[in-house]
């Protein structure tokens, strides 16, 4: 019989300028260099602006702002993540998050340990932690986020 | 008065925002225009009709009530109780065959009960122009008051 192998999953560490994020890469259609981003109107404060992608038009948002943290600065190496729409969400509905720096892979193998509540932001947005080496990263919330980005 | 495959393109300060042409409108020139001259307020002109006087609104890219003087026309847009107007640095008819307008939904919460401000968006190259919904423009701009 052969032993059991332990589920590895492909993960994208989003670098923010407080706390990286974690998220599966199969939920990130692209990564880009930002482009002309484009206020919109009475947006919420953390509805960075829109872009054009491809033939879309995508919002982008500031997960440090929608965590209540400070607004951040946004530098030369800032990229804008594009996520593939939510579940239930129509196709054209793709999102941006903007990150201080080009992402990075991690594969995650199960023998990483969670983070304590206390070494994470208190926030919705935030599903849990876990520690890679002695680095803390955060687990976004993506129904909590779908809930606020698509309140009716 | 526009037809139905037209938008209309407003350059408010630096901004572009499209008008879908579903909406009955009149443009007019500042010298057919009674403009505010007291400092106050947000009224920044009026077309005068025989019963009534049509308030006009200065917005500027972000779409907040300014008063500026260097202005020249306003676009006046037919509603209930009463029209009104939005002055405008430029004014443009396009086509609906040169103008490929996607959808977009602004995330969150919308600015009034009548939902949110756009409707969509026009790509252009990598310039992004957002469409704004008629009646929810017309209600945000009836709450102005004087």
């Amino acid at each position: 019989m052969k032993p059991r192998l332990s589920a590895r999953l492909h993960t994208l560490e989003l670098p923010l300028q407080s706390m990286p994020l974690l998220i599966p890469s199969a939920v990130v259609a692209e990564v880009i260099n930002p482009s002309l981003v484009t206020p919109v109107p009475f947006g919420q404060p953390w509805l960075y602006g829109v872009i054009g992608w491809r033939t879309l038009v995508v919002p982008v948002v500031s997960f440090e702002t929608l965590i209540g943290a400070d607004a951040p600065e946004h530098g030369t190496a800032s990229k804008i993540v594009i996520f593939y729409p939510m579940g239930g969400r129509r196709d054209w509905e793709f999102y941006g998050l903007l990150v201080a720096s080009e992402p990075r892979p991690q594969i995650l193998d199960g023998s990483q340990p969670a983070a304590g509540q206390a070494e994470l932001p208190d926030s919705p947005y935030i599903a849990a932690g876990i520690k890679l080496g002695d680095k803390v990263f955060a687990i976004p919330d993506l129904e909590a986020m779908k809930k606020t980005f698509y309140p009716v | 008065m526009a037809d139905l495959n037209q938008y209309l393109r407003l350059r408010l300060g630096e901004a572009i925002y499209l008008l879908p042409s579903t909406t009955t409108f009149t443009i007019e020139q500042r010298d057919n225009l009674v403009t505010n001259k007291a400092p106050e307020g947000n009224v920044a002109a009026w077309r005068a009709m025989r019963t009534e006087r049509i308030p006009a609104y200065c917005l500027d890219a972000l779409l907040k009530p300014v008063r500026r003087q260097n202005w020249q026309r306003a676009v006046f847009l037919d509603a209930k109780p009463q029209a009104v107007g939005l002055i405008a640095d430029e004014v443009e008819l396009l086509p609906r065959t040169e103008t490929q307008v996607v959808p977009f939904v602004p995330l969150g919460l919308p600015l009034t009960r009548n939902g949110h401000l756009f409707s969509g968006a026009w790509l252009s190259g990598k310039h992004v122009a957002l469409v704004l919904d008629p009646k929810v423009l017309i209600t945000y701009l009836q709450s102005l008051g004087v």
